[in-house]
């Protein structure tokens, strides 16, 4: 038993004490559950290791690294990032007993913060995750696709799940498809986002607001001859007529437009051309049908290895079709249960 | 009802009733008696002139939206289903598949949107509406001016009308496609006209879109046409002209005529090539006719171009203006006006030809401000890997040599060491082009470092990295950065480790075992004190001290002399006369009847000149002492006469008494 206080007591009292204690809870989040980090330092910490506030020449360092019309995918260097909370964590250390007790207690920190890193960007409807993730990849973007079209829309897939120009809501629920990070805008024309894993595939689409409708212009024409083509699709499935790649002349009309006016198009004669080559159209369409052919979806392109195939089939849930009746079924199982039945 | 992510279009959704006022007339017959007729009025009502702001969805392109929307028809979305079919456009009761409802794209100087107008002047003069009195909604509207030429260029024929609108049936809880609808079913109206990008001279092009009602103007609208198949950006007439005329000349001469307009050439009438039929060629002659006798100044017929074109810039900063007026308080009103800026040229004034007006129920702008399809710029990006530099094409003219990188993804940079001495160094960013391990220990116990120069590193080269040491140093600002983060920082390491700091400091001076810190919390004070009570409770005598007994003996009175003589001296009488008298009364009585002196009689005071000389004496010396602590010069001259100057720091009375009163004071605490 001592008989008065030493630094060296004390010493060995703060390094016992992190290293036997760090257990002791402090933060109980409702939503978070308990952790020992408090929740804003955790949340500070974790947006830091999502590059939150770290200059963009410390990102990249030369502006030839990110060239004009260009996009780069990386990987995060977890080195990097855990030296910026390191950082961070350093601030207030002063004696030898804080830095003895900032290192027993920093791979609590870094567990906490590599779970809190998942959950700074929950959008609604989207569940949290648990636990903590791996590593982080991403890409910048540099181009005007960037600042001529906000909000665009980008999804990584761990596998290759779909068609490239599937039309289906169900790919955003696939569980293949991996938490985006941090998605920002970091300058006009500048995109970063952060992808929670290595995806196999990235889709980026065009932002969709609401359903549009519209036609494709030819970027090659002349100012002075601008054309334009609409996609045939099937008039009963709504499905564009193959070949999806290219315009041919089986799958696409020209668009008619009146003469000398800029850009007006002449809808009756577009009327005319669609109702002749889209299929089931019973050479007429109404102003609904007429609507279905100028649907334009958004525009998506695939990052990912073109040769990939593998892709696990996918079943559109709208092109099954019911082919015994409910009340035939019931029946058939009742009479199958009897014949179980003792 | 459709499944999320899917939506059914219909042609139309027609109410059963067009909008007007009905009379409802009920007649019973067959009865024995005459039964009057029962006479309701009915009245179903649609907007005519404004578009309510709740029936309005969604727009596309947003407003005041500046993007790349060259290769997509704007639309409107409205909520009630009915709405484009509530009215019969040909001026007929029963209801029509023609809506009455088109949705317009003017570019900017090609039309002119009104101020708030009286609506019965919101339509062109001459056409007559079906209760065009009592049926409005609004008193006020606007609409837009636009010349024959624009109308028969960038107005849908009627025959594109019904094509032009369709219905929408989505599930509400879809966000995306119902967007906050309350029953799931939308009327769209499409435009007619894409948007384009002006490729030629690569300029934004501002448009605004008006959903315009053609009530009763349906012959205005042009007739269809041979197509073309392709088309060149140019405004379908072009006034923005007007723009460069002294904008403080009034109205008057403006309409009289004779202002100089100088050398600006008005655009032309008529422009649309190929057949047009008798009837246009008519128009288009009487227009020519008037254009021969001008009616504002000099001759309104050029034909050319204009080259200079100053309002043609208010492009630059529309969409700025348009998001500085939302901030305003008056915003509703402003952001409206705003958008419609640059679409407000006095074309009616100017115009040569007919100029027609349709009122406008909902209008909005926007930008095209690329010409480029989102596809073709998607597929030009440059795709590679942070960190790598492309390959410079082989025919590419020598460019000057880039950044010194490296396949690990490191860049040289020039450092400046602390000595000063010019180097070069290596730093890597966060982002690196292949995966990288955590902990380049391998031990898998994480790493701290409590400054940045603990991870500088010297790689083979010679040369130092400096990429973590950044790192550290950065993250170090931006936790410095927000005080918030600092006091949280300090506060995590003092409550995280206080209790237990306590604890281990306790156990070193403590005999007992302290208990073990879990979840819940512990009071270590409380503890730590209830051992000691518990301790000093079981051995007293070693802990505290021997005890105190009960009570003190009394104090042995002390009597010099005769007994009787000492309490006869103290009282002050006779003993001699009480004991002669004691022995003929009984000493008792003698007692009773012996006279004891007495200090003051009642009524009189007897002074003693000694004791006020010494009290005078002690109030004079408190009062130096007093006069002394609060004015130390003061106090030397003001003394009581007579008094004695010893006196003055000696301990006086009070001294004596309060002394007194504190050792009672301990003495009564002792004995309790």
């Amino acid at each position: 038993m001592e008989r008065f206080v030493s630094a060296q007591i004390v010493l060995e009292a703060t390094v016992a004490a992190a290293q036997d204690y760090t257990d002791l809870v402090v933060d109980h989040d409702p939503d978070d559950g308990d952790h020992v980090v408090p929740g804003e330092l955790r949340r500070f910490l974790a947006r830091l290791r999502l590059l939150h506030g770290v200059p963009f020449s410390y990102l990249v360092p030369d502006a030839d690294l990110l060239p004009i019309e260009s996009i780069r995918f990386f990987y995060i260097d977890r080195a990097w990032t855990d030296a910026l909370v390191q950082g961070a964590l350093s601030v207030g250390t002063i004696t030898t007993a804080d830095r003895a007790q900032l290192e027993a207690v920093y791979p609590k920190i870094r567990d906490d913060v590599d779970e809190a890193e998942r959950t700074i960007r929950t959008p609604r409807g989207e569940e949290r995750l648990q636990g903590a993730g791996g590593t982080i990849t991403g890409f910048l973007m540099r181009s005007r696709v960037v600042s001529g079209w906000p909000n665009l829309h980008v999804r990584a897939y761990s596998r290759d799940v779909l068609d490239d120009d599937a039309l289906t809501t169900a790919a955003e629920a696939d569980p293949n498809r991996m938490k985006v990070l941090r998605l920002e805008r970091l300058a006009p024309a500048v995109l970063l986002v952060l992808f929670d894993g290595v995806p196999a595939v990235i889709h980026i689409e065009e932002p969709r607001q609401g359903i549009q409708f519209g036609v494709r212009l030819n970027p090659a024409d002349p100012p002075a001859q601008r054309h334009a083509k609409v996609k045939v699709r099937d008039n009963l499935t709504g499905d564009p007529v193959p070949p999806k790649e290219t315009f041919t002349a089986g799958n696409s009309v020209d668009v008619p437009f009146r003469r000398g006016a800029p850009g007006v198009i002449n809808l009756v004669e577009l009327r005319k051309r669609l109702a002749a080559k889209a299929p089931n159209s019973g050479g007429a369409l109404e102003a609904n049908e007429y609507a279905l052919q100028m649907l334009r979806f958004p525009y998506r392109q695939v990052f990912g290895d073109p040769d990939d195939l593998e892709g696990q089939k996918f079943f559109d849930l709208d092109k099954f079709k019911a082919t015994i009746s409910l009340t035939t079924w019931k029946a058939t199982i009742a009479a199958n249960v009897d014949k179980v039945k003792p | 009802m459709p499944k999320t992510g899917h939506f059914i279009l219909h042609s139309n959704v027609l109410p059963k009733l067009t909008a007007g006022h009905y009379e409802l007339v009920s007649e019973q017959s067959g009865t024995p008696f005459d039964v009057a007729p029962e006479r309701t009025h009915v009245t179903v009502a649609a907007p005519r002139y404004v578009m309510p702001t709740d029936q309005i969805l969604s727009t596309f392109p947003p407003a005041n939206a500046e993007g790349a929307f060259g290769d997509r028809l704007p639309q409107i979305v409205l909520k009630r289903r009915t709405l484009p079919w509530e009215r019969n456009p040909a001026e007929q009761l029963q209801p029509s598949t023609t809506p009455w409802l088109a949705l317009v794209v003017v570019a900017e100087g090609e039309a002119q949107l009104s101020a708030a107008t009286p609506v019965a002047q919101c339509i062109t003069s001459g056409t007559t509406l079906l209760e065009a009195t009592e049926d409005k909604d609004v008193e006020q509207g606007l609409y837009l001016a636009v010349t024959e030429t624009v109308v028969k260029k960038i107005f849908p024929c009627q025959q594109d009308l019904e094509l032009l609108v369709h219905v929408r049936e989505v599930d509400i809880n879809d966000t995306e496609l119902a967007n906050g609808d309350d029953d799931g079913w939308l009327a769209v109206v499409l435009a007619n006209r894409l948007p384009v990008f002006d490729i030629a001279n690569a300029k934004p092009v501002r448009y605004m879109a008006c959903l315009v009602n053609v009530e009763g103007q349906l012959a205005a609208l042009p007739p269809p046409e041979p197509p073309d198949d392709h088309f060149t950006f140019e405004l379908a007439q072009d006034w923005t002209v007007l723009a460069s005329i002294d904008p403080h000349v009034g109205p008057d001469p403006r309409v009289m005529g004779g202002i100089d307009i100088g050398n600006i050439a008005l655009p032309a009438a008529g422009g649309i090539l190929g057949a047009q039929p008798p009837g246009t060629m008519a128009a288009a002659q009487a227009t020519s006719a008037l254009s021969r006798s001008p009616i504002v100044g000099t001759a309104l017929d050029g034909a050319a171009t204009m080259k200079e074109t100053p309002a043609a810039q208010q492009w630059v900063s529309a969409t700025e203006k348009v998001a500085k007026v939302a901030l305003d308080p008056d915003a509703k009103r402003l952001v409206r006006d705003t958008m419609a800026s640059g679409f407000r040229y006095p074309i009616e004034l100017f115009a040569a030809e007919k100029v027609y007006r349709f009122p406008v129920l909902a209008h909005w702008s926007f930008t095209t401000n690329e010409g480029a399809t989102f596809e073709t710029l998607m597929q030009d990006l440059d795709v590679g890997l942070l960190g790598t530099i492309p390959e410079p094409a082989a025919d590419a003219p020598p460019a000057p040599p880039g950044p010194e990188v490296v396949q690990t993804g490191h860049i040289g940079l020039d450092h400046r060491t602390r000595r000063g001495d010019p180097v070069r160094a290596w730093y890597r960013g966060p982002l690196v082009p292949f995966p990288t391990d955590r902990d380049p220990a391998g031990d898998g116990r994480p790493r701290l470092a409590h400054s940045a120069d603990q991870i500088r590193r010297v790689v083979p080269d010679g040369r130092e990295d400096l990429s973590l040491a950044a790192a550290f140093e950065i993250g170090r600002l931006l936790g410095l950065s927000q005080l918030s983060v600092v006091s949280a920082l300090l506060r995590f390491r003092g409550e995280q480790f206080g209790a237990g700091r306590v604890r281990e400091i306790l156990s070193k001076f403590t005999a007992f075992k302290l208990p073990e810190l879990v979840d819940q919390r512990i009071d270590l004070g409380r503890f730590v004190a209830l051992e000691v009570i518990g301790d000093l409770v079981k051995n007293p005598a070693d802990m505290l001290g021997p005890r105190r007994p009960v009570a003190d003996p009394g104090r042995e009175l002390v009597v010099k002399g005769d007994l009787d003589a000492v309490i006869a001296d103290g009282l002050g009488f006779d003993l001699e006369a009480v004991r002669k008298i004691g022995q003929e009364v009984g000493i008792l009585a003698a007692v009773t009847q012996a006279q004891v002196p007495i200090a003051n009689r009642e009524g009189q005071v007897q002074l003693d000149q000694r004791a006020i000389a010494g009290l005078r004496g002690a109030l004079s010396a408190e009062l130096n002492n007093v006069l002394g602590v609060a004015a130390p010069n003061a106090g030397r001259r003001a003394t009581v006469p007579g008094a004695p100057r010893a006196a003055r720091d000696a301990r006086d009375a009070l001294d004596a008494l309060i002394e007194r009163a504190a050792a009672r004071d301990d003495a009564d605490q002792e004995d309790a």
